[in-house]
């Protein structure tokens, strides 16, 4: 019955939209203060390897394991985001690429520690844990007609489909509150928003390391769910599709990353003879968005179009930002 | 063992500047970091391979041939990922280093594609001509790169400085709205500023194929963010700048190779962008303006 439906192998790929929908989240929250981070594959390998070896070498839970490599890559975020507060725009991007790129180097060559270029294999699956656990509790898959592994990736996918109902939520209310409002006013004119007494260096480093929290915990999820990272996992290529997440779908509304994230994970599974050119599409992608639709494809006014169209919607005053992404 | 070691860092010094250079030309003119300048440099190392080792043909028309296929490749990449966003209104400064980044991912996964994954040699007749003085050895490559990058640092110095299109140039880097109304045809000087940096780019990619015998998609990466980190150390859109920091990264990276551990070699160039930018973030020879990053 339920089982004939599921296929693991399309729970993988909805597990790896998850986390790259987390990917694209933390690339949109440091955007929507007007800041770019090419960083955050940096700080996803921070959170990978943080959770990782923890676990390995200290059999911690997997849970403490994701939390400490979030945070760690936090404290990185403020390490980096408030000396960085002093750059701007396109520096800031510089920057940040250079210690995406200084920590991929710190992993080949720190061997002791993240066994170099091989990367670290075996790291405990989130999905077969959990498993072990129900089964102690005498829970049988085959109770609700699911073999062990279509049981094991089901779990994986439900718990990354609500830490993200999770994270959408929470950010939706924040874009609504104080602190949203000021990451948009910092967008907008970041001297104007000086002038109306919001305090930039606070909301800035607070928006880069949200950025920096999220991608550490995807990280960490990553590795849990791969069960194995290596430094090429956290390349300037991977901070490059986490950005072509925003941009193409969209770096004004919350939606727009996580349908970015969404289609571009597709993409390639869907077509598979698309996969071989991915790149070659994302760098197409990422010149005709700037030409033609800066904003990516979902922004404000397309929300509100579908606001009107559906039947119970609030028209929302949402204001229009005049700068784009 | 010294001086050896001071003529290699020289010779990759050299070649780092040049790389710079190009960079620094399109970031003094057009305030805008083109990300794509490294995959266009590995273009050009490419086309050196398939003329002297492929096709055996003689090195200069190798030179010739990089240039030309870069000079079409920074055409390209100005009409079609920078001049529609000039001009054009609420589109962030950022749309520009993002759409470049697009053009380098394009030709680093376009050229696994047309030349293949991994190292191709690069097979020059005269490799392994060396000259001894004393207790060093000097190859002849050595020379001719250091020469070749010396004429063409002094000619665009002298272009830049003395001729009536490097004037207006210089104008336009410096109002781009004033030189217009001055009577500059800024959206040929933009074009043209394009070009000459990708041509330079074409050129370094010959050279470094000749200094490391090996040429691969990869390279344009590791080589277009080394010439940042040289940009942002000597400050941008500053020319002498770039030659200094080139020469500055190449001798410090050949060093760390001698005296050091080998493998944190690719590391110095971003640990010392993120120092430069948080202790002097106009650079070394920069000056200060109250508008970075425009």
């Amino acid at each position: 019955m339920l089982g004939e439906f599921i296929n693991p192998y399309y729970l993988q790929v909805g597990s790896f939209i998850m986390i790259n929908i987390i990917l694209g989240l933390s690339i949109y929250i440091t955007l929507s203060s007007g800041q770019l981070s090419l960083g955050n594959a940096g700080f996803m390998g921070i959170g990978a390897y943080t959770s990782a070896l923890l676990t390995i070498n200290y059999d911690l839970p997997i849970v403490i394991g994701i939390i400490v490599g979030a945070v760690v890559a936090g404290i990185f975020g403020i390490l980096i985001g408030i000396p960085s507060l002093r750059l701007q725009g396109v520096y800031l991007a510089i920057a940040t690429l250079g210690f995406g790129e200084v920590i991929r180097v710190f992993f080949i060559n720190w061997e002791s520690v993240t066994r170099g270029a091989v990367g670290i294999s075996g790291i405990p699956h989130i999905g077969r844990e959990l498993f072990a656990f129900f089964r102690e509790m005498g829970f049988d898959p085959s109770a609700i007609g699911l073999k062990n592994n279509q049981f094991v990736y089901l779990l994986v996918l439900i718990i990354l489909l609500m830490i993200n109902i999770l994270l959408v939520w929470f950010f939706i209310r924040q874009n609504k509150s104080r602190v949203g409002r000021a990451f948009a006013a910092i967008k907008m004119d970041e001297k104007a928003a000086e002038a109306m007494g919001i305090n930039i260096t606070y909301y800035k480093v607070l928006s880069f390391t949200q950025g920096a929290i999220l991608s550490g915990f995807a990280g960490a999820l990553f590795a849990h769910v791969m069960a194995y990272i290596s430094p090429a996992d956290f390349s300037y290529h991977r901070a490059v599709e986490i950005l072509i997440f925003a941009v193409f779908g969209g770096s004004e509304v919350i939606w727009g990353a996580v349908f970015g994230a969404t289609f571009m994970t597709l993409m390639p599974e869907v077509l598979r003879f698309i996969s071989e050119y991915r790149y070659v599409i994302y760098g197409l992608v990422l010149v005709v968005m700037m030409a033609f639709r800066p904003q990516g494809i979902i922004d404000v006014s397309g929300l509100e179009w579908l606001k009107h169209k559906m039947p119970r919607g609030r028209v929302a005053h949402g204001s229009k930002n005049s700068k784009h992404l | 063992m010294l001086l050896e070691q001071l003529i290699n860092g020289i010779t990759l010094g050299s070649i780092y500047a040049i790389v710079a250079l190009g960079f620094t030309l399109v970031f003094g003119v057009l305030g805008i970091i083109n990300m794509a300048h490294g995959e266009i440099f590995m273009f050009g190392a490419f086309i050196g391979v398939i003329v002297t080792t492929t096709l055996g043909w003689p090195l200069w028309v190798a030179f010739l041939a990089a240039i030309a296929v870069t000079i079409i490749l920074g055409y390209m990449l100005e009409r079609f990922a920078l001049r529609p966003l000039r001009g054009k209104q609420g589109v962030s400064h950022l749309a520009p280093l993002i759409s470049t980044i697009g053009v380098s991912i394009l030709l680093e996964n376009l050229s696994h594609h047309l030349f293949g994954a991994g190292n191709h040699p690069f097979s020059t007749t005269f490799a392994e001509i060396h000259y001894k003085i004393g207790s060093i050895t000097i190859y002849l490559v050595q020379i001719f790169i250091f020469v070749i990058s010396v004429i063409l640092m002094m000619s665009l110095s002298y272009w830049l400085s003395k001729t009536k299109a490097g004037k207006a140039l210089r104008a336009t880097a410096e109002n781009l709205e004033t030189a217009s109304i001055l009577g500059v045809d800024t959206k040929k000087i933009i074009t043209l500023t394009v070009i000459i940096a990708s041509a330079m780019g074409g050129i370094a990619g010959i050279l470094v194929g000749m200094a490391f015998n090996s040429v691969n998609p990869q390279m344009g990466l590791s080589m277009g963010l080394k010439g940042l980190a040289i940009i942002i150390l000597g400050g941008m859109g500053n020319v002498k700048g770039a030659m200094v920091g080139g020469l500055i990264l190449g001798l410090s990276e050949t060093f760390i190779v001698a005296y050091g551990d080998s493998g944190y070699r690719d590391a110095i160039a971003f640990i010392a962008i993120i120092f430069i930018l948080l202790l002097r973030p106009q650079g070394l020879f920069g000056q200060k303006t109250s508008q970075v990053g425009r």
